[in-house]
């Protein structure tokens, strides 16, 4: 990937093509410009995107195809912003599922305009963002956290954890608790004291 | 049924009607359907074992639960010693991975019964590992739960398309759900290719004959009224229910509950019914609506516990739940659950306390008032109105049992007590000890509403009291906890306030303030138990707690009384009941389905007290009593009047007669239509003619025939291909649909155990599948940026493939945050919405490409259009991928719900992780763990975190 360069544009830049789509209505935070680029919208150093409509794609198969060749293979990643207009989509994104996999194309929909625009606005500012909030857990703070963690085996909900807290004092002696004990606290039935101590108590790993 | 040169079979099956199931069902290939209580465990066990005796059988037994694996294994010894059948073999069973594929095989190939779970079941079907042929027969349990997308529908195609000799037989003591949809029992047949439903409900003639003949059973009922607290509590109960309901209508988001009553509140499981409404969006409504909906299930659960606990756990119950409403951090105060701010919620508190203790003057209310007499806190204590019934019974049982002594009669005078769940068994036998015991008999000075009666009335006092003093230490702890959860809450909330006012505009104003001024005074009584409400639980003035501990102090009475008070809740029985034998016992006990049989049969009970309704349990007091002369019994069926309670038995009974009179004029329908479809194997074939068939049609063949149209695509092009399409799928994946319905896409399903990915359609393309809801869980633990990671690795053409489910909406777009999505800048900052986090995914993994399915059966489909021209994968490259050498592959299964607490647990991250599991056995031990045996897994920092998060303690701050 090529380093990010602060040079770099700050604006969308938009193809004279794109001129009267109502999507560009919809790019508000950001500033855009109209630019002579072989994409639709250009998205950041390596990042560029085509738009899409099913209504348009169904009347005019062959246009989406010409424009993918005519970018060739530049941009790293490719993105194909196609809007669900029609009822009968299944079929065009059949098609182009198939399509994106040839063409190395990133295939993204949206529904509304507003969010074929917030897609835009996300990709562009996104463009030097780091990946950290998919990459591991965003909980900030210590009730959050334990909330969170009790609260994961399925049907236990936020009063049971706090329930479970406030009868054992921390989470050390949640984890060890007997069934039976578990079995006394206010909401918590059979099922859920046996999930959790199942949860607890099963090793990682099925086999090892 | 025992047929020529058989050995001979002894059946349990004493009552005619079950003679009558048992011959059909063992002549014929058919869908049972019983009435719940009538024993159909007990029919399927019969049949299993005259299998068994027989000898030379491969048969499978799918979709049982644990419980039942084990009474059915238990029924097939018991069954084969007394029949003394030399070739039965019993029950054999498949659940666990742990299981290795050389031991199944083997059990597979010496036959007899087995019950498999259905996730091995399939895998081992499709791989041949069980080859459908060698067969003898099928028998479904929970056939109610089948439906045409689900693995047991997988399973029995499977079978029958290899198959078409084998027996193939369905169960369910469950008609509801048959009666959902349209013509359901046709489409259920299809499901279970089965032609012939035989419909046993209780007014079955033969059953009705069996069960109310001369032995008919005792039934007493008791109708106990509520006390006017609970009615209160009841009626601000629902009052709170339908503000949220109105609620959920003002948010448009089209919830049709035109017949809503609180009447209805009453016998419906509600929240139940609007999840079902919201499903098919409920990843786009609004976090407000979402809010609401799980309010309603607290609500539904507080109106069940006012029922069940008693007054202090309540309460406590109570406490709780207004704690976890707290508002979380970042978010305004504006997202509290709006029934917490209604008159009727303070209604609900207050009166929940005053159950419990009175005497304190009104919250908010000036203090300044005199410090008199009335400030001071004394205890209220009321009792659950069916426990002085209880008493009352057992004491006409004593009486009963003395002028009629037990003669010529099989039963052992126990009495048995039956009621919902441990926690009120736990209840009731505490109360058994302890209903005799008066505590204060020396300090009555300070007992204000002293009672005058006799010692001999049994009563809760002694229980109540101490059930008090524990909650008043448990509350002293546990405004420390919400003290300590709660400050951090607060500071967070001080910071995002802060934060809004330098943008200037909304969480300025706390919603209680403004309530104030609109609400008058009344509001504000009620306002002041909402918002801060933590707070207010902690500050219940000390001296008055003081008093109230010291009033209700254990009395020399008491201390001696407790340390009696242990598990074994029989040990001083005979001092209260002398009159009785030694073997004559009080036995209390939850429902428990089909096992409440064992219990009647094993206890021999000569009364039977029902705590609370079952309309089941019943039923099986009945065929007990019919099926024994010897043996009266008498029952005493307690429920408190106009009650949710009531509703719900006066409902489960009706909705039951309901759904067999559907069943059974459908019933006539499907017969006069005579399935003309001959014989299994064009059952096979006609389901895949479905599908294509849009739009209406009128002829009623077809339209039968598209009934099945949740079925299989396109099986039609069956045209002969040099080589099937292959597809290699991870045996995890078995739970979802999609593996069905590729097969039923004429592809060949391959299960393997993958490291990476979860399908391998083509050498090149991997696909790492995600429902909605999936995607965002794992968005959020992190797993999906891994996986992509690993997919990469090994991989050329990765691809995420999102899929949404057949009747939800397609899209993601929420409704309610719509207008927001406008002003972006905000959520640029927070990136807390699918689609950013999207964006984020694409960013980061240029080449990961996403496929869109609007359901599995258009996944299939797109699968199939991806792999043209594509090589057929090598299941045994892409099960070696991503293993590190020498790794089985075994070896990388984990169990999903641990690996995904102990992500959540601070310090542990993508890297570290790994090494905990490979280290380390369950979570248990991690919690257990010091920081110096951590430093060595996870490194210094992040071990003192980890050991961090699990040893703080809350009761300190």
């Amino acid at each position: 990937q090529a380093l990010p360069n602060r040079a770099a544009p700050s604006s969308i830049l938009v193809s004279s093509r794109q001129k009267g789509n109502p999507i560009l209505n919809a790019v508000r935070s950001l500033p855009w410009e109209y630019s002579d680029i072989p994409a639709d919208f250009v998205l950041g150093n390596t990042t560029c995107a085509f738009f899409l409509s099913l209504k348009y794609h169904r009347l005019h198969p062959e246009y989406i195809y010409t424009r993918i060749r005519a970018l060739g293979g530049k941009y790293n990643l490719r993105v194909l912003l196609t809007m669900v207009d029609i009822q009968n989509h299944e079929d065009p994104l059949k098609e182009l599922s198939k399509t994106s996999l040839v063409n190395n194309l990133t295939l993204i929909l949206c529904w509304s305009a507003q969010e074929a625009g917030r897609y835009l606005e996300l990709y562009k500012s996104y463009e030097h963002a780091p990946a950290t909030s998919i990459r591991a857990h965003q909980s900030t703070s210590y009730s959050e956290k334990l909330q969170e963690f009790i609260t994961i085996p399925r049907s236990i909900n936020k009063t049971d954890a706090l329930g479970l807290v406030s009868a054992f004092g921390s989470i050390k002696h949640a984890v060890n608790a007997r069934p039976e004990e578990i079995g006394t606290i206010a909401g918590w039935g059979e099922k859920k004291v046996q999930r959790w101590c199942q949860s607890v108590r099963e090793p990682f790993r099925v086999r090892k | 049924m025992p047929q020529n040169a058989k050995p001979p079979v002894k059946l349990s099956l004493p009552l005619e009607y079950q003679q009558d199931i048992f011959n059909e069902i063992r002549s014929e290939d058919e869908l049972l359907v019983l009435a719940r209580g009538l024993g159909l465990i007990r029919v399927v066990t019969n049949l299993l074992h005259s299998y068994d005796a027989a000898g030379n059988n491969l048969i499978i037994v799918v979709g049982a639960d644990e419980r039942e694996n084990g009474w059915i294994g238990e029924a097939l010894a018991e069954h084969a010693a007394i029949s003394r059948s030399p070739m039965a073999q019993g029950l054999s069973q498949v659940n666990t991975d742990a299981m290795t594929v050389g031991m199944r095989e083997k059990m597979y190939s010496q036959g007899g019964i087995f019950s498999i779970t259905s996730r091995i079941l399939v895998v081992d079907l499709l791989s041949k590992l069980l080859n459908p042929e060698t067969i003898t027969g099928l028998v479904v349990l929970h056939a109610e739960r089948i439906v045409a997308t689900s693995i047991e529908a997988f399973i029995i195609r499977i079978y029958r398309q290899m198959n078409k000799a084998g027996f193939l037989k369905a169960f369910s003591d469950n008609p509801e759900p048959f009666t959902t949809g349209f013509s359901p029992l046709a489409t259920m047949m299809r499901n279970l290719f089965l032609r012939k439903p035989s419909l046993w409900p209780r007014f079955h003639v033969t059953v009705a004959k069996s069960l109310e003949g001369r032995k008919k059973a005792e039934v007493i009922e008791l109708e106990v009224p509520m006390s006017d607290n609970m009615k209160d509590i009841q009626n601000a109960i629902l009052e709170c229910v339908e503000v949220s309901i109105s609620e959920l209508r003002k948010a448009g988001t089209g919830i049709e509950l035109d017949d809503w009553t609180l009447d209805s509140a009453l016998h419906r499981t509600f929240d139940v019914i609007i999840r079902r409404q919201l499903d098919p969006m409920w990843h786009r409504v609004s976090y407000r609506t979402r809010q609401i909906v799980n309010d309603l299930t607290v609500l539904r659960s507080i109106l069940h516990a006012l029922l069940t606990f008693d007054a202090v756990s309540f309460n406590k119950y109570l406490d709780t739940i207004l704690a976890a409403h707290q508002p979380p951090p970042g978010s305004n105060r504006q997202n509290q659950s709006p029934w917490l701010f209604l008159d009727s919620a303070n209604t609900i508190f207050e009166t929940a306390k005053r159950r419990v203790y009175t005497g304190k003057p009104i919250e908010g209310g000036a203090p300044t008032a005199s410090e008199t007499i009335l400030d001071s806190l004394r205890p209220v204590l009321e009792e659950q109105p069916k426990w002085a019934v209880i008493a009352e019974v057992l004491d006409e049982i004593e009486r009963d049992a003395y002028f009629n002594p037990v003669s010529h009669d099989d039963s052992n005078g126990t009495i048995l007590m039956m009621c919902s769940d441990q926690s009120t068994c736990r209840q009731l036998r505490e109360y058994l000890q302890n209903m005799h015991i008066r505590p204060l008999k020396l300090d009555e000075s300070i007992d204000v509403d002293r009672d005058d009666d006799s010692d001999s009335k049994p009563s809760a006092k002694f229980m109540m009291r101490k059930k008090l003093r524990n909650y008043l230490d448990w509350k002293k702890d546990f405004a420390r906890v919400s003290a300590s959860l709660f400050t951090e809450n607060q500071k967070a909330l001080n910071g995002y306030t802060d934060q809004s006012g330098a943008t200037g505009y909304k969480g300025k104003g706390p919603p209680n303030k403004r309530r104030r001024v609109r609400g008058g005074s009344a509001a504000a009584a009620g306002g002041g138990r909402s918002v801060n409400s933590t707070l207010q639980i902690a500050e219940e003035k000390a001296s008055q707690v003081a008093t109230l501990m010291a009033e209700i102090q254990p009395t020399d009475a008491d201390a001696v009384q407790k340390d009696e008070v242990t598990v074994d809740s029989l040990e001083n029985m005979e001092d209260f009941y002398e009159l009785y034998e030694m073997q004559d016992l009080v036995v209390i006990h939850p429902y428990d389905g089909d096992q409440d049989e064992h219990i009647l049969e094993e206890v021999r009970p000569r009364y039977v007290i029902m705590y609370e309704p079952d309309a089941a349990f019943i039923r099986r007091v009945e065929v007990y009593r019919s099926s024994h002369d010897n043996r009266n019994i008498r029952v005493y069926f307690m429920y408190y009047g106009g009650s949710v309670e009531e509703q719900r038995y006066l409902s489960t009974v009706r909705k039951e007669k309901d759904a067999f009179t559907r069943l059974i004029k459908e019933r006539a329908v499907i017969t006069s239509m005579s399935f003309q479809d001959g014989p299994p194997s064009n059952a096979v074939q006609s389901m895949s003619i479905t599908m294509g068939t849009e739009g209406l049609v009128s002829d009623p063949q077809e339209h039968f025939l598209r009934t099945i149209n949740t079925r299989i695509a396109g099986g039609g092009r069956l045209a002969a291909t040099a080589e099937p399409p292959r597809v290699v799928v991870d045996v995890r994946e078995f739970r979802s649909s999609l593996p069905s319905l590729l097969h039923g896409n004429s592809m060949v399903v391959i299960p393997c155990m993958l490291t990476v990915g979860d399908y391998v359609i083509s050498p090149n393309i991997c696909i790492e599948r995600k429902s909605v809801r999936d995607l965002i869980s794992s968005f959020k633990s992190g797993r999906l940026f891994a996986q992509a990671e690993t997919m990469l690795q090994h991989y050329k053409s990765p691809m995420l493939l999102i899929e949404f489910d057949q009747n939800k909406a397609f899209t993601l777009d929420p409704f309610a945050d719509a207008h927001s999505s406008t002003s972006s800048l905000s959520t640029a900052q927070n990136p807390s919405d699918l689609q950013s986090k999207l964006v984020l995914l694409t960013l980061a993994f240029p080449r990961l490409k996403v496929i869109w399915s609007s359901s599995p059966y258009e996944t299939a489909k797109i699968f199939e259009e991806l792999k043209k021209l594509q090589e057929e994968p090598d299941p045994v490259k892409a099960v070696q991928v991503g293993l590190v050498a020498g790794e089985e592959p075994g070896d990388q299964s984990f169990n999903q719900t641990p690996q995904e607490m102990l992500r959540a647990v601070p310090g542990v991250t993508g890297k570290n992780y790994q090494r905990l599991t490979l280290e380390v056995g369950t979570l248990q031990e991690v919690a257990n763990m010091t920081e110096e045996e951590l430093d060595p897994l996870v490194g210094k920092e992040a071990g003192r975190q980890v050991w961090k998060f699990f040893n703080r303690s809350l009761f300190e701050d």
